[in-house]
């Protein structure tokens, strides 16, 4: 009889990408100590390029001088996966999960987190699918509607997904998305013509697919954002 | 049918010293290393050893598309990151099971980084270090205890 397994769930609103980091390595730290349960982290980011751990900046198709023009940041992570665009109305969620208390390895977390993205999908209608082997994502026919890129260390993963409700799909033109050269990115609001609830709901749907997709018993959703939030920049 | 296919596949197996697990979903276990909790592997030769990650890693992660490498020369501890494999856009650390000093990396896995998913134990070797402490080998699994931590880590979903 295994026993119940607890995930706390954070949703922090739009978070700086930097800020971000620094918020997960904190709680990968006090994951590894077991000083917390698995985690959830729920937001969004200001437009933000962002590169992998192999640093793939010929996807990047305009010179990193023209970034601030069109509002954006570029930052290098050390996750897995190529060059991505964050921004405004794309769900993004950083599980913070010690995979070896699941006995997971990298595919079977990944994998699960694709199916958290295919149920949400399928709650509107859209019928999406995990993407073929190099494709690691969720696509909609041959067109992409969430990323996934992620790091592991010492069996604790961080980054996580991000799923296109209504981002401005204009940012991913100065881009190869996740160097796949000829596939269209796309969205929620792209894919369906079902009315699109509020972003709250929105993202309270994809966290309990997520949830249930690994099995927690039970959720605890946090009310205080800024307990997490107002970490000291002293580093 | 399967029993003659198994009593085949064990006498097989003993011949090249590789012990077996007959469960649905088995990995390769080889009987002269030693193993880390973290799924690498360590063949002690002196005061050398050879380290990589273990055939219940390689297929835990998908296939490997990267591998980052230390530099030669740099030191190495017991249980803490020393580089790290990308699959299925994940990248995942790689821990040393010994401390000492990286005298060597095989590059080969620069240009091919599937010989991790290959041959993880042969072609797919990681690092060669230089052994600072041989006395912590003895906190590391043999091979039938790494077998059995397998089985029930799988055992957990």
């Amino acid at each position: 009889m295994r026993s119940p397994r607890t995930s706390e769930v954070w949703r922090l609103g739009t978070v700086n990408y930097l800020k971000s980091l620094k918020i997960q390595d904190k709680l990968v730290s006090e994951r590894k100590a077991h000083q917390i349960p698995d985690t959830l982290l729920s937001l969004e980011h200001p437009p933000t390029y962002t590169l992998g751990k192999r640093r793939t900046d010929h996807n990047l198709l305009i010179p990193q001088s023209q970034l601030t023009k069109i509002g954006a940041e570029l930052h290098y992570t050390q996750r897995g996966g190529d060059i991505t665009f964050h921004g405004p109305r794309q769900a993004i969620l950083y599980p913070i999960i010690s995979l070896r208390s699941i006995g997971f390895g990298a595919r079977n977390y990944v994998e699960t987190l694709e199916r958290s993205m295919i149920e949400f999908a399928s709650m509107y209608g859209v019928k999406a699918r995990a993407g073929n082997k190099c494709e690691t994502g969720v696509w909609v026919g041959d067109r992409k509607i969430g990323a996934i890129g992620v790091r592991i260390s010492s069996g604790i993963t961080c980054h996580g997904l991000a799923f296109n409700i209504d981002p401005d799909l204009n940012y991913f033109e100065h881009i190869v998305p996740c160097g796949i050269a000829d596939k269209e990115v796309t969205s929620l609001r792209r894919e369906t013509d079902a009315l699109l609830p509020s972003e709250e709901v929105i993202h309270k749907q994809l966290i309990t697919c997520l949830a249930n997709a690994f099995s927690y018993d039970d959720v605890v959703w946090k009310e205080d954002p800024s307990v997490i939030l107002d970490t000291k920049d002293d580093e | 049918m399967a029993l003659t296919l198994m009593l085949a596949s064990s006498r097989i197996a003993s011949h090249l010293r590789i012990s077996l697990s007959h469960r649905a979903f088995s990995s390769v276990v080889l009987k002269d290393l030693k193993y880390a909790d973290s799924h690498e592997w360590v063949k002690i030769e002196g005061n050398k050893a050879t380290v990589g990650i273990t055939d219940h890693a390689q297929e835990h992660l998908g296939d490997v598309v990267y591998v980052e490498l230390p530099d030669v020369g740099r030191s190495v501890s017991q249980g803490e990151s020393f580089g790290a494999v990308e699959s299925v856009k994940a990248t995942s650390d790689i821990n040393s099971p010994i401390s000492g000093k990286v005298l060597q990396v095989n590059k080969d896995l620069s240009e091919s980084p599937a010989l991790v998913t290959s041959s993880p134990y042969e072609e797919g070797w990681i690092i060669k270090v230089e052994l600072s402490d041989a006395g912590e080998v003895k906190k590391l699994m043999d091979s039938d205890k790494y077998s059995k931590f397998c089985e029930e880590e799988d055992a957990k979903h």
